[in-house]
């Protein structure tokens, strides 16, 4: 799947986006610790921060670690408090 | 007395210098604590909810808090309380900073400006050569020399004249000239919304110049001092890690990719020069330095050089003189914020009055063919023309309904407010919580004040397709708002409390020693709330106005046809807000 990071956990990653593969939410974010160590302030055992959160496709914002994903969805990761 | 209050008032009226202390009962301090909550509550007991906002004897309310000179960090900030000029409705508007301190520090739980000055003045309170049991001094002194002078220019000016010690609020041209949607502004931040500087204008004060070192005892300063420590460690983490590394213009590009980014007036919610002025790319082209307001160790503002000067970047000022008005060069965007900010304007009302007008133009129902989307020219034209009251400006400065009423074309349903107030930058279809929050805020289509878009953004609802199950979520945002902005404790700390009513309750009470508990504090947001529509009953309030303009309904967002949002729909959703509230 597509990975694109949004605000702070795009400057964490110090890339905008990346292709990924994961069966659920989980085992991306823990894929992506892997792949990016300086996101180790937004991902703790396979779950997001609270501060932050992820979206599916535009449409659903999810946090469960068991949430499954297609190889064809484009997943975001942004900040929860998205306003100001 | 309670520990963390004076318990009075300071009561002004500047058409004759006169003063007095007014005394606050404990029960009305418990019951509202501070800031917007006892603003309101002043305001009403003041009785003029009815009256002209630009009448000499409307008041003006400039209220601290308990938590103000506490050593709680983000606790510098107070609150301006009116009748908005723009609405017709009650206005409340945050400012950080000295002021804050300073102010309390005259020996006052708030100050109440009523009056007309014979004169432009500056409001001088001064309690730093009073003893404590006694009225600060209170003076005013000519103005005149100050008139046109810009906010900053004006802060410094009378800083330099007055001394050391002082801390000023301050109107820039809009407010000198009534715009109605003026700020006052103080250390370059504003009490931005509604017009507060149009009222402060209309009694001839140019500024308010505070001084005064009063202490208020806290009644468990060992505990205060531990809970303010714990709390700046935990705002040091990564809920707030989106303001001290991008600011509140983060929002920008994360707005553009779900759809939500108001554009050209709204026309459509993505912005094609989104990357241009988003921070991202600010931070690459220019020189960019972090400030905080006094007290605060979140340190959000975001300060950009320019060619004419710096300026504070907000997501607010990108996207109102930005996307919404089509402008895609950032040179553009900045000066044009750093205008508002000299000449005293709300830059979302500004920007939603500019952007409306110029689909009027586009429209053909207004003659001023220089007025296009995407002209950064135009947009500082048009700026300048309203901070002067000059020839369409004067139309403008009215804002957007009162324009839309002279225009006519039914451009009512064009025009990008709630109550009078223009819209932030939130697209009501594609987030329909905060839709909601917009229809029923008391002081018009409003951000701050209902935090609905955080509902939208998570997994509770369904942003394009909310069911009634939105409204309860959208009242817990607007009371948890209420009850920030009455305690007062900056926003951007809201994501570091795990429960924000129970450590409330626990700060409230080591500043003064009430046995408050977690219940309390939210029957104490509702309270403010309702406080709020009360306001607006005795001003003429009707349920017909929670609503939003019809270009929101039934016409789908053009970028994402699933963001639909029919009357029915909205109806149902105000119709059982007021329903859960009791209303």
């Amino acid at each position: 799947m597509h990975v694109e990071f949004l605000g702070v956990s795009r400057e964490r990653a110090g890339i905008p986006e990346l292709e990924m593969h994961a069966a659920t939410l989980g085992q991306l974010l823990g894929a992506l610790l892997v792949r990016l160590p300086s996101l180790a302030e937004i991902i703790e055992d396979e779950r997001l921060h609270p501060a932050f959160v992820a979206n599916v496709n535009g449409d659903r914002f999810v946090r469960d670690p068991a949430t499954p994903l297609r190889d064809d969805d484009h997943v975001l990761i942004l900040s929860a408090d998205a306003g100001g | 007395m309670a520990f963390g209050y004076h318990g009075c008032v300071l009561r002004i009226d500047v058409s004759c210098g006169r003063a007095e202390r007014v005394p606050l009962d404990e029960t009305v301090l418990r019951g509202f604590l501070g800031g917007s909550g006892l603003g309101a509550r002043l305001l009403l007991d003041e009785g003029w909810a009815a009256g002209d906002p630009l009448a000499p004897e409307a008041p003006l309310v400039f209220a601290f808090s308990p938590l103000v000179g506490s050593p709680l960090t983000t606790s510098a900030k107070f609150a301006v309380v009116s009748k908005s000029p723009l609405t017709g409705r009650i206005n409340d508007s945050l400012a950080s900073s000295g002021f804050a301190v300073a102010g309390k520090g005259c020996g006052g739980d708030a100050i109440v400006v009523v009056g007309r000055a014979p004169e432009w003045s500056v409001l001088v309170i001064d309690a730093s050569e009073t003893a404590a049991d006694e009225l600060p001094t209170v003076r005013l002194e000519p103005a005149d020399e100050y008139r046109g002078a810009t906010c900053r220019d004006t802060e410094a000016a009378f800083r330099a004249r007055l001394g050391p010690g002082f801390r000023v609020a301050s109107i820039g041209p809009a407010g000198e000239r009534m715009v109605r949607y003026a700020t006052i502004s103080h250390d370059g931040r504003h009490a931005g919304r509604g017009g507060s500087g149009a009222v402060l204008g209309a009694k001839r004060i140019k500024a308010i110049a505070v001084r005064g070192k009063r202490r208020v005892d806290w009644a468990q300063p060992v505990q205060l001092t531990a809970l303010s420590r714990d709390l700046s460690k935990r705002s040091f983490g990564p809920a707030t890690a989106k303001y001290r590394e991008l600011g509140t213009a983060a929002n920008l590009l994360t707005f553009n990719r779900f759809g939500a980014l108001p554009t050209r007036n709204f026309q459509t919610g993505t912005f094609e020069g989104a990357a241009n002025i988003s921070p991202e790319q600010l931070s690459v082209t220019r020189a960019k330095t972090r400030e905080s307001c006094v007290a605060c160790t979140i340190g959000c503002e975001h300060i950009y050089a320019t060619s004419n000067g710096s300026v504070r970047v907000e997501y607010e000022n990108l996207f109102a003189l930005g996307s919404l008005c089509g402008v895609t060069d950032a040179d553009f965007v900045l000066a044009a914020s750093r205008r508002c900010d000299e000449l005293g304007l709300d830059t979302i009302s500004a920007g939603g009055t500019i952007a409306f007008a110029m689909e009027c133009v586009e429209r053909g129902w207004l003659d001023a063919p220089w007025l296009t989307f995407g002209s950064g020219e135009a947009l500082l034209r048009a700026l300048d023309l309203i901070g002067g009251r000059e020839g369409l400006g004067a139309l403008l400065a009215e804002g957007s309904r009162r324009a839309a009423a002279v225009i006519g074309h039914d451009s009512i349903a064009i025009a990008p407010q709630v109550k009078g107030l223009e819209i932030p930058g939130y697209e009501p279809r594609a987030l329909q919580t905060m839709a909601l929050g917009f229809a029923v805020g008391a002081r018009g289509a409003d951000h701050n004040r209902s935090g609905a878009y955080e509902v939208d953004f998570s997994d509770k609802v369904d942003r394009r397709h909310v069911t009634l199950d939105a409204v309860r979520y959208a009242i817990e945002t607007e009371d948890k708002a209420a009850l920030m902005d009455s305690l007062i404790l900056c926003k951007f700390l809201r994501g570091v409390f795990d429960d924000f009513y129970g450590e409330s309750a626990i700060m409230l009470r080591a500043v003064t020693g009430w046995d408050v508990s977690a219940e309390e504090m939210r029957e104490t947001a509702r309270r403010i709330v309702a406080a709020k529509r009360e306001f607006n009953l005795r001003a003429g309030w009707t349920p017909a106005e929670d609503t939003l303009p019809e270009r929101f309904l039934n016409t789908p967002l053009p970028n994402d046809p699933a963001a639909s949002l029919s009357r029915e729909r909205l109806d149902a959703l105000v119709a059982e807000y007021h329903r859960q509230r009791g209303w």
